[in-house]
């Protein structure tokens, strides 16, 4: 197709209308329409409609004993038998296909031959009451011949080589280990290294860390009368729910409903689990007739779903003595436990961030996600960007002290600006809205950052001081992992309230809501008379995945393209009733009105009245579709994202040298997100996105032993920041706007937690002049730094 | 724990036992298992879903009511022990149609991320105020260190809890809903 699409156009034509307008509601703060119920405790989460159905059966996972393990044969008849049993489920008795793998069907639902790690289900028992379920889950006999537990990634691959070295395999089908393998080649790598003036390299790790969202996966399944079944689910993506219930069931995809209530939130982590808690509901409940509650406990949360991928990664970057990069090269090796899970996406984006917002006009850059036997590795606010952030700006802070120069300045010398190219050779301009430098700018001012890492780096005695800063990118939406499309229904009622219908879904971050502000301002409307629609895949659109921080600017742009043909032809029946020209129409809701003569005037109501009695459609349906995303697999070279979202973090931290304690006293958070849609939404994410990433950088590691079960699966071993963690946070926002996005927003879901970690570690670094290489960065890491340090 | 064998009596054979008490100002009466927790039995026998299950260990917080004057986790008490206690969840914070100075607060600071925990959130800020109507940032973080928020609404909590305090002292206990969300 050669033609331009609408939406394209529609998108443009109203960021040039509005760019220099005032906005009514738009980037204000605004009460989100289920604020009252929240604040009220009556929002009903997935778990509270259990109550709905007396003759509830419940589904009790039976866990494997062993991380790395055949089965030989498994005996359920004891379990059968018990009393206030219903029914229990193996592999066998599933009538669609036994798998619930999210890109790749590599995850059976339910284990048949083998078990490869800790979490993986070898029975379903339904029963009436959870307790027996639970107690009869006990008497499932399993005979497994055990095999040997792969948890470290560098018994898999060699971090120098990248080679796969021999193992018993995880994934004996596949006949290797190693998922993906993605590369970044541009310049002369080799001769640049010959002559750049300085170098410096290191390995850097990064942990396993658990979303640890406070509402548990839960999900219902109803079986209907027609055979089909509907599913009450806690997850980021019905659509995709949907599809993986209707394969387990062999059902086809209309005869699977999916509906999401209020969700206690996802940060990534409700994508793929989310499948296999629906899918189990599902099952039960077919196979019993009767409606199915699966919840998992907060043990089998952290031990059942997926974890951000740890990181090992090789950096060796090369400079001039100006501070000009000249190359980076990098070997990063992903931990993606059991199963792939989002496994080929993260990766990628960790190879396409992985030489930081930088201009690098050499790089070779190498990223494997290798199987293991730990718990499997996903989606996880940030998706593989955090962790390359953690290597390269560390790398940069090294760079710094090796040429002399302070770290801002180094960094201020080689960031992205408007006609710079990345890594991949995608010149970036004007239109794509590169606000990096007025971040880094406006995180250094309120710092007081040059002279706080002078007088810091005087400090003696047992308390010291430090102040780091670190910069990313993020590009914007998912890139070439996919169709990126999005979709909103617009519905005015006959009253004047509207009803916004969306797959998109809200479980905290408040995006949703910013599609009814854009829809609230292009309609002249205000947000009061909305209110949007729980996802419902009998219902609402399919708008695509809510991840990868896309649902303000994709789900914004299918609704800026719904608002604007309706508010077209709400204008066309208000000039028909006013007599003014329809470009002379105001909608400010209750009141309509001639902008060239206020006193003509009627009221929104009898506007949408007329419509109606017109024939005039008060409906409207908004499609957008990303444009393509370019990437070659050889090189890396392209243009990878429509977008990205930029920012600068400066951290402030006391380190006590006798008790190893980091104490981070204030983060700068500088973002250039584009236009700021919904306000609240922005400041809750940009404090929300930084505390879990103090959690990241300080706190937080799930732990496996060496026969790959987890040390700490609960929230008194697995800490998580408490109110009394949380430091100073000070947002600060750039605006570079992007012109294809809606109003010239741009995404910021995950960009809030990325660079966060890294700014403290480079603070820590800072405060007791030793080189942090690890995360979290715990006491017992500082207290080894120091000691390692005081020995050379 | 033992394994559980033929020997062992099974959860299938406890008989129900009788409970009384006062939640919300009602009386209520109901048969519970003697193995029963009250956060199940709050919520299931007694429709009060703002109690929330978030960790089942008492690590979250996301479960707390107030029972006879004290903040407990419901998930850790079993609902016999509730027998002629006075218990007040969410629900009970204020009179129909209208919102307590701590719901009004959070509403005025913009907290509302997922809110999964701010049931518990806001019981553990009554449990402060009514003890301590006017207390300092350290305190405020002290009371509300059982309540994990993973959203990270910390600093709102923070804000808001010193704002109810105000509303309090003037005498503004509760807000009609109706002049709050505009
Ligand atoms: S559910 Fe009771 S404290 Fe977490
Ligand atoms: S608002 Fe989501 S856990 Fe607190």
């Amino acid at each position: 197709m050669s033609t331009i699409p609408e939406y394209y156009k529609i998108v443009e034509e109203v960021f040039e209308k509005y760019k220099d307008k005032e906005f009514l509601f738009v980037g204000r703060h605004t009460q989100r329409w289920d604020s009252i119920e929240k604040i009220k405790g009556r929002a009903l989460f997935t778990a509270d409609f259990a109550r709905l159905y007396s003759n509830l059966v419940y589904v009790h996972s039976v866990r494997t004993k062993y991380a790395h393990a055949r089965i030989k044969s498994i005996d359920v008849s004891e379990a059968s038998k018990y009393p206030g049993v219903l029914r229990v489920i193996t592999a066998e008795d599933i009538p669609g296909i036994n798998d619930v793998g999210y890109v790749i069907p590599d995850q059976p639902l339910i284990a048949d031959r083998k078990v490869r790690y800790i979490g993986d289900i070898v029975a379903l028992v339904v029963a009436e009451n959870p307790l027996v379920a639970r107690e009869a889950g006990e008497l499932i006999s399993v005979e497994y011949e055990p095999l040997p537990v792969i948890t470290n990634p560098l018994d898999v691959v060699d971090l120098m080589t990248l080679k796969e070295k021999p193992h018993t395999l995880v994934h004996d089908e596949r006949g290797s280990d190693i998922l993906v393998h993605y590369k970044i080649r541009r310049g002369d790598i080799e001769k640049a290294m010959r002559e750049a003036d300085v170098k410096v390299e290191g390995v850097y790790k990064t942990p396993f860390q658990e979303h640890a969202y406070m509402e548990p996966e839960a999900s219902i399944a109803i079986p209907e009368p027609d055979g089909s079944v509907t599913v009450i689910a806690s997850t980021q993506c019905p659509f995709d729910v949907r599809k993986a219930v209707a394969k387990v069931l062999g059902l086809t995809l209309n005869k699977v409903r999916i509906v999401v209530p209020a969700v206690g939130g996802g940060f990534g982590g409700k994508e793929d689990v989310a499948n296999e808690v629906a899918a189990k509901a599902a099952l039960a409940a077919v196979l019993t007739g009767r409606p199915a509650l699966a919840v998992h406990t907060r043990e089998e949360s952290i031990i059942g779903h997926s974890k951000r991928h740890p990181m090992i990664a090789w950096y060796r970057h090369a400079a001039k003595k100006d501070g000009t990069l000249v190359a980076v090269e990098a070997n990063v090796v992903m931990d993606g436990g059991a199963y792939a899970s989002l496994g080929p996406f993260v990766p990628w984006r960790a190879t396409v961030h992985a030489t930081g917002p930088y201009k690098v006009q050499s790089a070779r850059v190498d990223v494997v996600r290798v199987y293991t036997n730990n718990v499997y590795t996903g989606a996880f606010r940030g998706f593989g960007n955090p962790q390359v952030i953690f290597a390269v700006e560390r790398q940069m802070d090294l760079l710094a002290e090796e040429l002399g120069m302070d770290p801002v300045e180094l960094r201020l010398k080689n960031i992205l600006r408007v006609g710079d190219e990345t890594v991949h050779g995608q010149k970036l301009t004007e239109e794509h809205g590169v606000g990096l430098e007025e971040a880094v700018m406006k995180a250094v001012e309120a710092s007081n950052w040059f002279e706080l890492r002078r007088r810091y780096s005087e400090i003696t005695g047992p308390v010291r001081k430090g102040i780091g800063i670190a910069l990313f990118y993020h590009g914007n939406s998912i890139g070439v992992e996919g169709a990126d499309y999005s979709s909103v229904t617009l519905i005015i009622n006959r009253d004047g309230s509207v009803s916004i219908r969306t797959g998109l879904t809200e479980f905290g971050q408040g995006s949703t809501w910013g599609l009814a502000l854009i829809a609230a301002e292009i309609l002249g409307v205000p947000p009061s008379y909305f209110k949007i629609e729980n996802p419902d895949t009998s219902a609402t659109p399919d708008a695509g995945p809510t991840v990868a921080s896309r649902a303000t600017v994709m789900g914004g742009a299918a609704t800026v393209v719904a608002a604007y043909k309706l508010r077209k032809r709400l204008n066309e029946v208000a000039s028909h009733i006013l007599g003014c020209d329809p470009d002379d129409v105001v909608i400010r809701a209750p009141d309509v009105y001639c902008s060239s003569d206020p006193s003509r005037r009627t009221r929104w109501a009898d506007v949408v009245e007329q419509s109606f009695w017109l024939g005039v459609p008060l409906q409207e349906f908004g499609y957008y579709r990303a444009p393509r995303a370019l990437w070659d697999e050889e090189t890396g070279q392209g243009a990878p994202y429509i977008t990205y979202t930029f920012g600068a973090i400066v951290a402030d931290v006391d380190v006590d040298i006798e008790t190893g304690l980091v104490k981070v006293n204030k983060i700068f958070t500088a973002y250039d997100i584009g236009k700021v849609i919904n306000r609240m939404g922005a400041e809750l994410n940009a404090e929300g996105g930084a505390i879990q990433a103090l959690g990241y950088a300080l706190m937080e590691e799930i732990i496996h032993d060496k026969e790959g079960r987890v040390s700490n699966p609960n929230l008194s071993t697995y800490y998580v920041p408490t109110i009394k963690d949380v430091p100073e946070i000070i947002p600060l926002w750039v605006e570079a706007k992007y012109r294809k996005g809606p109003l010239g927003a741009k995404g910021f879901g995950e960009p809030s937690f990325n660079a966060v970690a890294a700014a403290i570690a480079n603070a820590v670094a800072h405060a007791i002049r030793a080189n942090v290489t690890e995360l979290p960065i715990t006491p017992e890491r500082v207290y080894m730094l120091l000691k390692n340090k005081q020995k050379t | 724990m033992s394994e559980v064998g033929a020997s062992r009596a099974s959860w299938n054979t406890y008989r129900d036992v009788e409970v009384s008490f006062k939640v919300n100002g009602k009386e209520v009466r109901v048969r519970v298992k003697p193995y029963e927790r009250l956060l199940d039995v709050l919520r299931n026998k007694l429709g009060l879903l703002s109690v929330k299950e978030g960790c089942g260990r008492g690590e979250c917080g996301s479960c707390v009511v107030i029972m006879n004057g004290k903040l407990i986790p419901t998930c850790l008490t079993l609902a016999v022990r509730a027998e002629g206690s006075e218990i007040l969840t969410l629900e009970g914070i204020a009179p129909e149609g209208k919102l307590h100075a701590i719901q009004k607060a959070l509403l005025d600071t913009y907290s509302m991320q997922c809110g999964f925990c701010f049931p518990g959130v806001i019981m553990a800020s009554k449990y402060l105020l009514d003890k301590n109507p006017d207390p300092t940032e350290d305190e405020i973080r002290d009371a509300l260190d059982g309540n994990i928020c993973r959203c990270g609404s910390y600093l709102r909590f923070i804000k808001a809890v010193k704002l109810a305090s105000k509303y309090i002292k003037e005498g503004k206990v509760f807000f009609d809903e109706s002049e709050v969300l505009r």
